[in-house]
């Protein structure tokens, strides 16, 4: 699940949809790891200094959280159940799997890799290569439609008769027809309440998953197999209300916030929380946000405006994590002596008559630890973070403007020329590209070389405020597909004057992968670079269009190749070479890849370890 | 102000005691979402008109019409090099024209020598996007009012003006009478249609659909004195920020009988009016044709009947602006 360019990214990330992370950016175990026990996990996961000495009390408590009385220190806490990674699961590796045959089904919830994703051309044979594939979206996108009027059905390249993909398309409820929170990017988690039902057979997220649960649990009912013991002891008795039978959303955040597990009651914080089983918690950073059995997100109160412990902070607007902070590291605000670096801003600082940490803002130190506090020799956890020392959770205390581990590149930034580049690197002139970007070689995935003078112009993409990502929001809806009805590239004249391409009139987009049409905006806004004393032409593409609905257009993202940054594995193609030409493509279909067989991977080299490598993740 | 006295059957009048409203839009704040415009067609249950690609601009909805009551005008301002030879106008740059000057080593763009190229600092100065959120202007000597034989255009306790649909009859009298070009018969039942200021909103209690929508205020609503206030303390900020060009367009910069005797709906500009496809001047069709004397005693008439005598205050304090504001405008 994908859920970028969304309203809760920072959501996403914290309780996360991400493959190598379990909530709270506890790292996910991996099958290669040399010791599968609990111990072993927590050892090389947290940090004997800072804040990630508590390590263990989150992990146990997750578990706690998600296998209840089933998870004891006896059986770890069931950690041996968890699912390891086994390599690199993003989003392109996992379709270059299905592609190939290896992955049987795959749920798609607001996303429409069909058109949304790169090299879209390949993605849709790999939906097409699925056994089964559910769409959870509020219209019927191209990713669900793909096996009747996709371009490469039309053209004949796939036949529809031969696609064994079944396709679930569910519809969703909006996030005016259900209940639930955003979490924005300074942490605020903000709740908002259901307005209205969600039409037909819409239903929320948590409604489709929770309901999905219960069945999938009632099919393993009784089963004795070793296997199958993490479905049958995952808690998931979340109650529920209504005629639909919708899920309590509290109660989940009730979850996430952790309780004790004697009594149910809510811990007030992640302070509370303990290694031994006796808590359980879904996501120990949200810890605090159902504190005193409230839900902390709903709250609404801006506080006085006028006040600098109110307007400036507005503390019980919402909840921020952790510990509705509003700041992270605030203890920085203030000198190393405590008082602050600037009386006009002074937010958290060092009251000596009280002896305690106090500001407008929850200060984020220990609140008796002195400034003037040395960590001894030898020192452990909290006690080896010096009082002038405000990153806690770094070992050293310290913040990093440059990151000395942890990066796949670095630690010092330096300039390379995208993947695909018509010009080579001025800056070093022995390395064009990223050494470590992912690259997936394979014929079905084929690169442009640097300066290949068959792509000698740069493309990038680009969004409209008229329409949302792949279009599957606002291509439907008359009032906003009018304002935005037809994919066009933006050229300059120079260009455009040089091809015969016409302001209005029809041009097409040509890459190694495909070849896509579009109308031409002829503008003086685009403006040709001037590198190395060559003028280097660039195209602007939206990518908003697809092959359904009620405006159509060719797709961006049929012209991309699948790469990925060595960190986070984003597709490092937002800038790539193409060619252009006036007119209209030649074929029906706008992918090169008929004849292009699938699962033919060429010789493994060193960029194939890395994409099949997961990295390493410490937490951060 | 009573409304005890029969109502005369231009005026609709449903609330006493109402105030003259109106929109003030800061064409200085409009980022060009068009949420007013989606959202006007939302609440007023508007149809798409279709989607049509226009070239050479962001706009595809093209104009004010019977189905499309807000439009966002997209003006595309590309400024040559600044103060280099050939750049009197915003648009003019040339950029084939720089590519064959440009092309030799040591007189491309930065090399200053005296072609405009993309890379010297005035190019990339100041082009932008002028946005301007268009609306019906409820004049205060409406047009479309004055041609409608049927009385199917009424003017409200509000003082805007809208069309009584069940009693239009479509003879179109109207479209020409508008010196704003906003009126418009729709194609399906020729009937006329255009902004009501969210009539049916208003006498809610709630704002219309497109400032509700809008994300900056750049449309702002309210009773009209409060926002010719709020606008002219705006124009001063954006002068004193070096905006010089900044002028309300309206709302008393001008003499009342050169914009229709004064807009309820108006706007805060930077361009020359034409810029954004308004007229220098806009009059009533009955101004145009009768003395400017009989306009003010028909305006007197049908303004007493309302029983609304602000107005005139209003218009008369607004002469004493216009005289001095003129001396700024730049066209």
């Amino acid at each position: 699940m994908a859920l970028r360019g969304h309203a809760s990214i920072q959501g996403s990330t914290d309780i996360p949809t991400l493959f190598d992370m379990l909530p709270g950016y506890l790292r996910m175990p991996a099958a290669e790891d040399d010791l599968q026990s609990l111990e072993a996990y927590n050892a090389a996961a947290g940090n004997p200094k800072g804040w990630w000495v508590n390590y263990p009390k989150y992990s146990i408590s997750l578990l706690k959280a998600w296998f209840g009385e089933a998870a004891t220190a006896d059986n770890d806490f069931g950690f041996g159940h968890l699912p390891k990674i086994s390599g690199n699961h993003v989003h392109f590796a996992t379709m270059l799997r299905a592609l190939d045959g290896g992955l049987d089904g795959l749920f798609l919830m607001g996303q429409n890799p069909a058109v949304g994703s790169q090299h879209a051309g390949l993605q849709r044979r790999a939906l097409a290569s699925l056994k089964w594939l559910v769409v959870r979206d509020l219209a019927e996108i191209e990713s669900a439609t793909f096996w009747r009027d996709s371009p490469e059905v039309t053209s004949g390249e796939l036949n529809t008769q031969d696609i064994q993909t079944e396709v679930f398309l569910m519809p969703a409820a909006s996030h005016v027809e259900k209940e639930g929170s955003f979490t924005n990017t300074q942490r605020l988690v903000q709740w908002r309440d259901k307005a209205l039902e969600p039409p037909g057979d819409a239903r929320s997220e948590l409604w489709f998953m929770h309901h999905l649960g219960k069945r999938v649990r009632a099919h393993y009912a009784g089963s004795d197999r070793e296997r199958d013991w993490p479905i049958l002891n995952l808690t998931w008795d979340l109650p529920e209300h209504g005629e639909r039978a919708e899920p309590d959303a509290e109660a989940v955040v009730k979850e996430v916030n952790g309780y004790v597990v004697a009594t149910g009651e809510p811990v007030s914080g992640f302070a509370a929380l303990a290694d031994d089983g006796s808590t359980a918690c879904g996501c120990w950073i949200y810890s605090g946000i159902y504190a005193d059995g409230v839900n902390q997100a709903r709250r609404r109160e801006p506080g006085d405006i006028a006040d600098p412990a109110g307007g400036w902070v507005s503390p019980e607007w919402a909840w921020a994590w952790p510990a509705n902070r509003r700041i992270l590291y605030n203890r920085a605000s203030a000198d190393p002596d405590g008082n602050p670096w600037s009386e006009r801003k002074r937010f958290v600082w060092w009251d000596e008559e009280a002896g305690a940490w106090t500001g407008y803002d929850v200060p984020d130190f220990p609140l008796d630890k002195r400034p003037d506090y040395e960590a001894p020799d030898g020192a452990l956890g909290m006690d080896a973070i010096a009082g002038s020392e405000p990153f806690s959770l770094n070992q050293d205390g310290r913040g990093s403007l440059f990151a000395p581990s942890g990066l796949a590149d670095g630690p010092m930034p330096a300039h390379y020329e995208p993947i695909e580049s018509p010009v080579a690197n001025l800056l070093y002139p022995n390395m064009d590209t990223n050494p470590v970007a992912l690259r997936w070689r394979r014929p079905d995935n084929p690169y442009h070389e640097t300066e290949d003078p068959r792509y000698p112009i740069v493309a990038t993409s680009f969004r409209l405020t008229e329409h949302h990502t792949a279009g599957g929001m606002s291509r439907k809806l008359p009032w906003l597909a009018e304002l935005q009805p037809e994919m066009f590239v933006e050229i300059d004249p120079v260009l455009a004057t040089d091809r015969g391409i016409v302001d209005g009139g029809w041009m097409v987009v040509m890459t190694a992968r495909g070849e896509i049409e579009a109308r031409a905006r002829v503008t003086d806004r685009i403006r040709p670079l001037r590198v190395d004393r060559r003028r280097v032409h660039q195209v602007a593409l939206p990518w908003h269009w697809g092959y359904s609905g009620p405006v159509r257009g060719d797709t961006t993202n049929d012209l991309g190749v699948l790469s990925g940054d060595p960190n986070v594995f984003i597709q490092e193609s937002k800038a790539f070479s193409c060619n252009v030409r006036a007119g209209r493509r030649t074929g029906a279909s706008t992918a090169r890849l008929a004849g292009v067989h699938a699962g033919q991977h060429i010789a493994v080299d060193e960029d194939d370890v890395l994409a099949e490598n997961p990295k390493e993740t410490p937490p951060t | 102000m009573s409304t005890t006295t029969a109502a005369p059957t231009e005026l609709a009048v449903h609330q006493v005691d109402a105030r003259r409203m109106g929109f003030f839009t800061d064409t200085t704040t409009c980022i060009g979402c068009k949420a007013c415009e989606v959202a006007c067609k939302q609440w007023n249950d508007l149809p798409s008109d279709g989607a049509q690609f226009e070239t050479g601009s962001y706009d595809h909805t093209g104009s004010l019409g019977a189905s499309t009551w807000r439009h966002v005008r997209f003006v595309e301002m590309l400024d040559p090099a600044a103060g280099g030879p050939g750049s009197g106008h915003p648009g003019d740059l040339d950029l084939v024209q720089w590519a064959a000057d440009g092309d030799g080593e040591g007189s491309g763009p930065g090399a200053g020598a005296g072609v405009g190229g993309p890379a010297s600092t005035g190019v990339l100065g100041d082009n932008r996007w002028l946005f301007m959120s268009d609306v019906c202007k409820h004049c205060t000597n409406a047009g479309c009012l004055d041609a409608c034989p049927t009385g199917a255009l009424v003017r409200t306790e509000f003082e805007t003006v809208i069309v009584q649909q069940d009693v239009c009859n479509g003879c179109g009298y109207c479209v020409p009478a508008c010196p704003f070009g906003v009126i418009d018969r729709a194609p399906t039942d020729g009937r006329a249609a255009k902004c009501t200021l969210c009539y049916d909103r208003m006498e809610d209690g709630l704002e219309p659909a497109c400032a509700k929508s809008c994300p900056t205020d750049s449309i702002q609503f309210g009773p009209y004195e409060e926002l010719v206030d709020i606008a002219q303390r705006r124009v001063a900020t954006l002068h004193e920020r070096g905006e010089t060009g900044a002028y309300l367009y309206g709302a008393g910069d001008e003499p009342g009988e050169e914009l229709a005797g004064g807009l309820g709906a108006f706007f805060l500009l930077t361009q020359p009016p034409e810029r954004y496809g308004l007229p220098a001047q806009a009059q009533s069709p009955v101004q145009e044709n009768v003395a400017p004397a009989t306009v003010a005693a028909i305006s007197a008439g049908l303004l007493a009947a309302a029983g609304v005598a602000l107005a005139f205050v209003s218009a008369a304090h607004g002469q004493g602006r216009a005289a001095r504001l003129r001396r700024r405008r730049r066209w």
